[in-house]
C-alpha cells in the first residue's frame, strides 16, 4: 500500500516539475537569509555574512540536482533532454540531417528490402495450421513425373501412395499432391465465353484437411471427391474468385468446362493460402486425384503403380518418434518396389538401396527457395556492404562536427558535466538519426522489394511473396537502425568525450596532431576497400549477365515469336490432330508477315524436357548409370529454320515424313558424339525403351547443339521425331505416354519486320480453326529466353546500383575529410607558403594524402575482391572470380573518383592567401 | 573548526527525532540538530535538503507553507504517522546498534 502511495507521489512530482523547481529554490533561498542573518548576529556584515553563507552552502546547482535526483526520474528526464536538444541540433543543421537522413534511409533500406524477401522466400512457413506438425516424404528435388529408382525417394506413384497411407496410422493425413502445376483451359459451362488459360493441380481428397484450412465460402475437397466414380469437382483460389470471377458467390456450386471436361465448383480457397510450396504462378485450381483419369483421359497415370508423379506431405500425430517411422516406412517401400511388375534385374539389385527421409515439410516444397537462396545470400552480403559505407560516411560526418563544437563540449565539462553524460548525448544525436533514417529506410525498402519482385519474377502472372514489410521486418528494421546508430555513433562520441577542456577552449587549431585524423582516415580507408569490392562485384556479375545473353544457344531469337497452346485442353483427340496441324500452318502462315510457321512438343528455354532411355541397333544398351538418357521431342517441318537452328549433315525434318511414311529422327551432336562415337550416324537406328525397338528410327540428320533447358550447362544430347509417326508397342501404357506425345504445346512462328497487331491476329487465326482453343502464352522467342536470367540480371543490376552507390558515398566521404583537413591546416599551408612553398607543392601535398588513403584502401580492398570472387564463382557464367579485367577496370574507376574528390579541396587549398591564412585561428 | 561527520544512516533518524516535537523549515532543524548536539554534529546543507525529499517521496514528512517567524514563507516539514512509526523503528535499530558495538568495545 506504501509502495502504491509513493508511486503515486513520483508521479505527482513528473506533472508538476515546475513548481517544484519553484519551491526548491524558495526554501534554499530562504535558508541562506537565515543563515547570513546568524552570522550577521554573530558579529560579521552584512555584505560578507551573505558572501559567508552562500560559500557555506556549497554548490546551489548540485544541491538542487541531488534533490531532484531523489525522485527517481533522472534517467527519463535526462533522456528526454538529450532527445530534445538532439532534435534542436538536428533542426539546425538542416543540410547534414538532410544527407545524412538520405544515406541511412538507402542504406537501412537496401537491407531492409533484402531481407523483406529473405523473410517471404527463405524464412516463412506455409500459411497454414501448426506447420510444424508437417512433414515431408523426401527432400522434393525430383520435378516432375518420371519412372525408376530414384535412391532418396521423393516422388511417388498413386498406388504406392494409396498402401503407404493405409499403414502408416501415425500421420493423422497424409496427403499427395501433383510435383508439377499443368495448365488448364477453364471457362463457365453456361454462356460463350472462351476459355481461359489458368493453372491446375492435382491433390489427394484430404490435402485441405491436412493443411487444417477451412473453405472461404463453399466447401473444400474431401476423401470422398477422391473415390472412383465419384462426381469432379474442384476448389477455386480465393485469388481467382475475387480478380477473375468478381467474387461472384453464384458461381460456386455452378459447373465449370475444365479442359473440354465437366466439373462443380465446391468452393473457395481461403485467402492467403496459395498451395503446397512458394513459387511464381501458384496454382488457381485444385482438383483431386480420383478426377485425373477424367482430364487426362488419353493417358492416365493414377493407376500406374511406376509412374511417379507426386509429392507426399503428412501432418505426424503429437509424439510419434521420426527415426522408427521413416525406418518403417524405408522397409514399406522395399517391400512394395518387390512387387512392381516391370523391374529389371539391374532395379531389382538396387531395392535394397532405396529410402524415404523423413524432412520437415511446413515450409512447403523448396524449389523456389533453393533457386534463389544463394542469390539472396548474396544480396545480403552486397547490402550489408552499402550500409558499412553509409555508416563509415557518417561517423566522419560526425566526427567533424564534434571536432567544430569542442569548445562547447569543453565548456560543459568545465561546467560539471561527466564524460558519460557528454557521451550519452552524442550517442542520443546519432540514435536520433538512425531512427528517423530506419523509418525513411523502411519507406525505401517498400519500393525497393517491389522492384525487385517485378524484376525477379518478370514474366509471371502473380507471385504469393507480399512486398509489405511484415512484423519480424520491421522489427529487423528498428533494429538495424538503433545498431547503425551504436556503429556510427561510438566512436565520434567516444572520441569528442576525451577531448581535453583546456585544449579546445585555448584553441587547438594551431597545432598540426590531431587525434581525430587517424579514426578518420581509416574511415576512408574502409569505404574505399567496400567500394572496391562492391564495384567489382558489380563488373563481374554484369559480365556474366552479358556472357550467359549473348552465348551461342543454338538457335536464332531475332524476330521469333513463341505461342504455347494445348490442343488436348479444347479436347483434341488424336485422330484429328492432323487436320488440326494443317489448319494452323495455313491460317497462321497467311498472316501478313510471318515467313515461316512451326510447331513443336516444346519450344528452347521454355522450361520443359523430355527425356528417354533408349535402345541403339548393332550396339550394346547404353549404360544409364553412367550416361544421361538423352531428350527428345516432335518437331514439324520447317522447325529447325523457324527457331535458327543450322542442319550440319543429312536432312531435316520435313513434309515428306508422314504416319505413313518411314520411321526417321533427326539428332544433334552431343547426341551422335555420345552413342556413335567415331561413326556417321546418317543411316544408323535407334528406338525408344528395349532392344526390341532398336530398329525403330533411322536417322537422316545431324543438327547443331541447341540449349534447351539449361543455359549455363553444354547442350543435352537430342533427338527429334516426326509428328504423328506410330510406332507400335506392345505396352499399352508406355505406348500412350508415347502418343501423347503427338500433342503440340508450342507453336513457332517467324516474322519479318514488326507487323501490328500480330498477338491479335494470331489469336483470331486459332479462334476461326476453334473457339475451344485456349492460347496459354504468346511472348517474343527474346522474352522466353530473358525469363530465365531473372535472377542473374537482378543481381547484376543491384550489384551496380549498390557499386554506384558505393562510390558516391566513398567520393563524398573522401571529398569531406580532405576538405576538412584543409580547413584545419590552413594556418600550416600559410606557413609553409610564407616560407617559401607554391602552389604546386601545396597541391601535390594535398592530393598526396587524400590518395594515399584511397590507395591504401584500394590495396587493402584487392585481396577481399579476389577472395569474394572466388566465393562468388559458382554465380559466374564465362568469368573467372579473379577477372583481371573487371579487377583492373574497378580500380581505375575507384582511383579517377578518388582524384576527382580530392582535387577540388586540394586546388582550394593551393589557392590560399598566406596572409589570411596565418592570421586565422 | 572541525566538523564531526553525521554517522551514515542516522540523518533519518536525527530528523525524524527532532520533528517529533512539531513542525519545523529546514533551516531549523539544522538549527536545533546543531543545537541539541551541542555543536558536535552539523548538517551540511547538501545532504539535508536531499534527505528530506526522500523522505517526503516515502510519505514521512508531509511539506506546509507557511510565515515563518520573521514573515517570510518558508516550507514546513510535519511527521506524519508513518513517520512516527519509522521513528520508533530506527530509534530501537539505533539502540541495538549502538549495544553491540559498546559490548565489543567493553570486552576488547
Amino acid at each position: 500500500m506504501e509502495r502504491l502511495r509513493e508511486l503515486w507521489r513520483r508521479l505527482m512530482f513528473v506533472l508538476r516539475r515546475g513548481k517544484f523547481q519553484q519551491d526548491l529554490q524558495e526554501e534554499l533561498q530562504f535558508h541562506l537569509e537565515m543563515k547570513a542573518r546568524a552570522l550577521h548576529e554573530a558579529g560579521m556584515e552584512p555584505a560578507e555574512a551573505g558572501a559567508a553563507a552562500q560559500r557555506h552552502f556549497g554548490n546551489t546547482l548540485l544541491l538542487r540536482e541531488a534533490s531532484r535526483e531523489a525522485w527517481g526520474w533522472n534517467t527519463l528526464e535526462t533522456v528526454v533532454q538529450d532527445v530534445r536538444y538532439g532534435l534542436r541540433q538536428l533542426h539546425r543543421s538542416r543540410g547534414f540531417t538532410l544527407v545524412a537522413v538520405l544515406t541511412l534511409a538507402l542504406g537501412i533500406g537496401a537491407n531492409t528490402a533484402v531481407f523483406t524477401l529473405v523473410d517471404a522466400v527463405l524464412l516463412k512457413s506455409l500459411p497454414v495450421s501448426d506447420p510444424h506438425q508437417l512433414y515431408s516424404l523426401g527432400a522434393d528435388d525430383n520435378c516432375c513425373e518420371m519412372t525408376g529408382l530414384q535412391g532418396n525417394f521423393t516422388i511417388y506413384s498413386y498406388p504406392l501412395y494409396q498402401e503407404l497411407q493405409e499403414r502408416n496410422p501415425e500421420f493423422s493425413q497424409l496427403a499427395a499432391f501433383q510435383a508439377g502445376a499443368m495448365p488448364v483451359a477453364v471457362r463457365r459451362s453456361r454462356g460463350a465465353e472462351a476459355a481461359q488459360p489458368y493453372r491446375g493441380e492435382f491433390v489427394s481428397g484430404n490435402y485441405f484437411q491436412m493443411f487444417g484450412l477451412s473453405a472461404y465460402a463453399g466447401r473444400l475437397l474431401t476423401p470422398a471427391d477422391d473415390r472412383t466414380g465419384a462426381p469432379p469437382v474442384v476448389v477455386m483460389s480465393y485469388r481467382v474468385w475475387q480478380q477473375r470471377y468478381g467474387a461472384d458467390p453464384g458461381v460456386i456450386g455452378s459447373t465449370l468446362v475444365i479442359n473440354s471436361k465437366v466439373f462443380t465448383l465446391a468452393g473457395v480457397a481461403p485467402p492467403g493460402f496459395f498451395g503446397d510450396r512458394l513459387t511464381d504462378d501458384p496454382p488457381d485450381f485444385w482438383l483431386p486425384l480420383g478426377s485425373e483419369p477424367v482430364l487426362n483421359s488419353l493417358d492416365s497415370i493414377l493407376r500406374r503403380p511406376g509412374e511417379f508423379w507426386l509429392y507426399i506431405t503428412g501432418r505426424l500425430k503429437p509424439g510419434v518418434a521420426l527415426a522408427p517411422l521413416q525406418a518403417r516406412l524405408t522397409v514399406e517401400l522395399q517391400q512394395w518396389l518387390r512387387t512392381l511388375p516391370k523391374l529389371d534385374e539391374g532395379d531389382r539389385k538396387d531395392i535394397s538401396q532405396q529410402k524415404i527421409i523423413l524432412t520437415p515439410g511446413g515450409a512447403g516444397v523448396t524449389e523456389l527457395r533453393d533457386q534463389y537462396a544463394s542469390g539472396l545470400r548474396l544480396l545480403t552480403v552486397l547490402a550489408g556492404l552499402v550500409l558499412l559505407i553509409a555508416c563509415a560516411n557518417l561517423a566522419n560526418l560526425l566526427l567533424a562536427k564534434g571536432r567544430a563544437s569542442s569548445v562547447q563540449m569543453a565548456a560543459r565539462i568545465a561546467l560539471g558535466a561527466t564524460r558519460a553524460r557528454l557521451m550519452r548525448q552524442m550517442l542520443t544525436e546519432s540514435l536520433l538519426l538512425a531512427v528517423v533514417g530506419g523509418a525513411a529506410g523502411v519507406a525505401v525498402a517498400f519500393l525497393a522489394a517491389r522492384m525487385i519482385l517485378v524484376v525477379a519474377f518478370r514474366g509471371t502472372q502473380y507471385v504469393p511473396i507480399a512486398a509489405t514489410p511484415s512484423l519480424p521486418v520491421l522489427a529487423f528494421a528498428f533494429a538495424l537502425s538503433i545498431l547503425t546508430g551504436v556503429l556510427f555513433g561510438v566512436a565520434p562520441a567516444w572520441i569528442s568525450s576525451r577531448s581535453q577542456p583546456a585544449e579546445a577552449l585555448h584553441g587547438a587549431t594551431r597545432s598540426t596532431r590531431d587525434r581525430s585524423a587517424l579514426p578518420q582516415k581509416s574511415l576512408v580507408v574502409l569505404q574505399a576497400a567496400l567500394s572496391l569490392v562492391l564495384l567489382a562485384g558489380a563488373g563481374l556479375l554484369t559480365r556474366s549477365l552479358l556472357n550467359l545473353q549473348s552465348q551461342q544457344f543454338g538457335f536464332q531469337t531475332r524476330g521469333r515469336y513463341i505461342v504455347r497452346l494445348d490442343p488436348s485442353l479444347a479436347g483434341y483427340s488424336l485422330e484429328r490432330l492432323p487436320g488440326l496441324y494443317r489448319e494452323l500452318r495455313t491460317r497462321l502462315g497467311a498472316i501478313p508477315g510471318v515467313l515461316s510457321v512451326s510447331y513443336s512438343g516444346y519450344s528452347p528455354m521454355r522450361g520443359d524436357n523430355w527425356s528417354s532411355d533408349i535402345s541403339l541397333y548393332g550396339q550394346p544398351r547404353p549404360d544409364y548409370s553412367k550416361v544421361v538418357a538423352p531428350s527428345w521431342m516432335r518437331v514439324s517441318p520447317h522447325y529447325f529454320d523457324t527457331i535458327g537452328t543450322r542442319l550440319l549433315r543429312g536432312r531435316v525434318i520435313n513434309d515428306q515424313d508422314t504416319p505413313s511414311s518411314t520411321r526417321v529422327a533427326v539428332v544433334n551432336e552431343t547426341f551422335a558424339r555420345r552413342f556413335f562415337p567415331k561413326q556417321d550416324p546418317i543411316g544408323k537406328r535407334f528406338g525408344i525403351g528395349e532392344s526390341d525397338h532398336s530398329r525403330d528410327f533411322e536417322i537422316v540428320g545431324i543438327v547443331e547443339d541447341t540449349k534447351y533447358q539449361d543455359a549455363r550447362g553444354p547442350a543435352y544430347a537430342m533427338f527429334f521425331l516426326p509428328f504423328l509417326q506410330k510406332v507400335p508397342r506392345a505396352d499399352q501404357s508406355v505406348q500412350d505416354a508415347i502418343d501423347s506425345s503427338n500433342y503440340l504445346q508450342d507453336i513457332e512462328l517467324l516474322v519479318s519486320g514488326y507487323p501490328p497487331n500480330l498477338e491479335s491476329q494470331v489469336r483470331r487465326a486459332l479462334d476461326e480453326i476453334d473457339a475451344n482453343l485456349t492460347v496459354l502464352s504468346m511472348t517474343s522467342f527474346d522474352e522466353q529466353v530473358a525469363r530465365n536470367f531473372n535472377q542473374d540480371r537482378l543481381l547484376a543490376r543491384l550489384a551496380g546500383l549498390f557499386g554506384f552507390l558505393a562510390l558516391a558515398l566513398a567520393s563524398i566521404g573522401l571529398y569531406g575529410v580532405t576538405a576538412y583537413n584543409v580547413v584545419r591546416r590552413t594556418n600550416e599551408i600559410g606557413i609553409r607558403m610564407a616560407l617559401g612553398a607554391d602552389r604546386q607543392n601545396v597541391l601535390g601535398m594535398v592530393l598526396r594524402g587524400a590518395l594515399g588513403q584511397a590507395g591504401v584502401g584500394l590495396a587493402l580492398g584487392i585481396p577481399i575482391v579476389v577472395a569474394g570472387g572466388r566465393a562468388l564463382s559458382s554465380q559466374l557464367f564465362g568469368v573467372k572470380g579473379y577477372d583481371p579485367e573487371v579487377l583492373v577496370a574497378a580500380v581505375v574507376t575507384l582511383g579517377v573518383c578518388a582524384a576527382v574528390a580530392a582535387l577540388v579541396p586540394a586546388r582550394r587549398a593551393a589557392s590560399i592567401d598566406p596572409i589570411q591564412a596565418l592570421r586565422a585561428e | 573548526m572541525a566538523r564531526t561527520e553525521i554517522l551514515p544512516g542516522t540523518l533519518y533518524l536525527l530528523i525524524l527525532k527532532t520533528l517529533e516535537s512539531g513542525p519545523r523549515h529546514g533551516y531549523g532543524i539544522a538549527e536545533r540538530i546543531q543545537e541539541l548536539s551541542d555543536d558536535v554534529l552539523t548538517v551540511e546543507e547538501g545532504s539535508l535538503y536531499p534527505a528530506l525529499q526522500r523522505m517526503l517521496i516515502r510519505g514521512w514528512v508531509v511539506g506546509e507553507w507557511r510565515q515563518s517567524e520573521n514573515n517570510r514563507r518558508a516550507r514546513y516539514y510535519r511527521l506524519t504517522a508513518s513517520g512516527r512509526k519509522q521513528l520508533g523503528a530506527e530509534l530501537s535499530e539505533f539502540q541495538k546498534v549502538m549495544a553491540a558495538i559498546t559490548r565489543v568495545i567493553q570486552t576488547a
